[in-house]
């Protein structure tokens, strides 16, 4: 097949997307280093006369940058490897044990997929409030595991189903339990899968604040986003600290993404076309 | 082996983590919204039961008729505008190959990864009329700038446009895993046939593409319908309504109305519409069966 001259239309095309997606991220970085004050001009960027590092050192200490990034790592990887465990176990209830409801139990499951996360706002926010959950881990953790649930059990279910059954019936002749081939014979041949559910639980969960803001007071496990939440109304007036402080959450995320680029495309991918 | 994989209690200790989980975390909420969507109830003191009183305001509220409305524009947006625009920055993308390939793919995705709080707070200085971006552009331009982007006739607009931009890497990444799993076979035979790009991209690509881009414009019409997070920081269903969805409305006559009975019954409202959504969407699409293009193998 002869290769086609990359013709400049292409490029113009794919130029053209990548500053309309990228240029506003540029913008908050490059106003995120001026002094409020050089905001108001009418050029698209400023080249501050001082680079401002301070509105960082701002950012960092009064936006709680460290205590919200540990609390958001924490639950994250808490959700991501409850999500693991349940789904796989469920998976194999679901698709290789042999019982009369398990066709039900898993559409059952699923069916969380269709539920929209925000009903459960008001009524979760009450049962929370009387078994004293509310401003626990507990409060993010449990949500944010049950919503993603479905997903992990279907994308779960899925990838076993190319498992070949003879191989667990070697291992039962070999004197294998239940537990045993789920552990050491299943879950390493769900490499890929488990890739999968953990990028598309992290993306689902990293960002997510409407039920942290409806479920916690307290800082004590407040996440990443409450930074820029609780910056905006401290320092109203001082934007460039704003734009530093939204520089600085959004940073981990971006960094990670470049560094890990090509899994978490293949993950989203996966995850996206079989979901 | 049968006696061994019908075990009642292994079963019972595979699937009750799931369980449990889902009947705490999602049915129980379920039932009590259903409960509380009959009273009166503030959100704190005592309440009665009014009946089916709630729901017969709600058929008549016209905020939530709104909300409704603002779904269906954003659902058009995005199937009518993003999901073209994806598609073809995909198949341009495709053919390009090498690193430049990786690098744009990469540059497309990256609005995802960022948080929705930081993609709103910087929306709302790009709107800026003081020094905000957009205005700045369009004086670049030569225009007179100062325009209000959340006047009551301009916020929705202002709205969509964020959330088209933000999800555009998304629905473009899968357009484009679904244009890699597209055998080249396909494209070699209409190279030799002498089809040019135009004709190939109709006539090869986007018929295979159908499965694709069904469970595309699905899950672009439920997003539509559960958006809420992006609009709560941007504008907060305001001005007067304009830019109201049905989670930010339930949200508010909760927590701020003090209509906590109320917004339950919102709630279910919701809740019955994205389902019958999620059915009609996969019955209008499981008429017309196509074999999936892709195998499940995915190569990037």
């Amino acid at each position: 097949m002869k290769q086609k001259k990359r013709n400049p239309l292409v490029w113009l095309i794919l130029t053209a997307v990548a500053v309309i997606q990228i240029f506003p991220l540029i913008w908050l970085v490059d106003f995120s280093l001026a002094s409020s004050t050089e905001m108001f001009t009418s050029g698209l960027l400023i080249l501050p006369k001082k680079i401002q590092w301070g509105n960082y050192v701002k950012a960092f200490v009064d936006g709680h940058f460290l205590l919200y990034l540990k609390n958001s790592i924490l639950i994250n990887v808490l959700a991501v490897a409850l999500v693991i465990l349940i789904s796989i176990l469920a998976a194999f209830a679901c698709r290789r044990m042999h019982w009369r409801l398990s066709g039900f139990v898993k559409t059952l499951l699923l069916m969380g997929m269709m539920i929209p996360i925000h009903a459960t706002l008001l009524p979760n926010f009450k049962i929370y409030s009387v078994l004293g959950l509310t401003d626990t881990m507990w409060a993010l953790l449990i949500p944010y595991v049950a919503f993603s649930l479905p997903q992990g059990l279907f994308l779960m279910t899925s990838f076993m189903e190319s498992i070949p059954e003879e191989l667990e019936e070697a291992a039962v002749i070999d004197g294998c339990g239940i537990y045993r081939i789920i552990f050491q014979i299943i879950t390493p041949l769900l490499k890929s899968s488990i890739a999968t559910v953990s990028i598309m639980t992290f993306l689902n969960n990293w960002n997510e604040f409407i039920m942290a803001s409806t479920y916690l007071r307290s800082p004590t496990w407040k996440t990443l986003p409450f930074s820029v939440l609780e910056f905006t109304g401290q320092y109203s007036s001082n934007y460039a600290v704003q734009f530093a402080v939204m520089a600085l959450t959004a940073a981990p995320a971006v960094i990670v993404y470049i560094l890990l680029n090509k899994h978490i495309t293949k993950g989203v991918a996966m995850g996206a076309v079989k979901g | 082996m049968k006696k061994l994989y019908s075990n009642k209690l292994v079963i019972l200790s595979l699937i009750l983590p799931g369980l449990l989980l889902f009947l705490f975390a999602i049915l129980a909420p379920i039932c009590l919204s259903i409960y509380y969507g009959f009273t009166d109830y503030s959100g704190m003191g005592s309440f009665r039961f009014v009946g089916l009183e709630n729901y017969r305001q709600l058929f008549q509220d016209k905020a939530f008729g709104r909300a409704l409305l603002n779904s269906l524009l954003l659902a058009i947006g995005f199937v009518c505008i993003q999901h073209p625009l994806a598609m073809i920055v995909a198949a341009v993308l495709d053919k390009l190959g090498g690193r430049a390939e990786n690098f744009f793919r990469c540059v497309y995705f990256i609005p995802n990864v960022i948080s929705v709080a930081v993609i709103a707070y910087l929306w709302k200085f790009i709107y800026n009329p003081d020094f905000g971006l957009l205005n700045n552009i369009i004086k670049a331009l030569g225009g007179a700038g100062g325009i209000n982007w959340f006047s009551y006739d301009n916020a929705i607009w202002s709205v969509l446009l964020v959330l088209i931009w933000h999800g555009f890497g998304w629905g473009m990444l899968i357009y484009y895993t679904g244009i890699k799993n597209i055998d080249p076979v396909l494209y070699e035979a209409a190279a030799i046939d002498g089809a040019d790009e135009k004709t190939t991209f109709l006539r090869i690509t986007l018929p295979l593409m159908k499965p694709v881009i069904q469970v595309n414009v699905t899950m672009a019409v439920i997003s539509a319908l559960k958006q809420m997070e992006t609009v709560y920081l941007l504008t907060n269903g305001g001005p007067g309504d304009s830019t109201q969805f049905a989670a930010t409305y339930l949200y508010q006559q909760a927590f701020k109305a003090y209509k906590y009975g109320y917004g339950n019954a919102i709630g279910v409202v919701f809740i019955l519409i994205c389902l019958a959504a999620t059915v009609i969407l996969n019955s209008v699409f499981a008429d017309r069966d196509v074999p999936r293009a892709g195998k499940g193998t995915v190569n990037v």
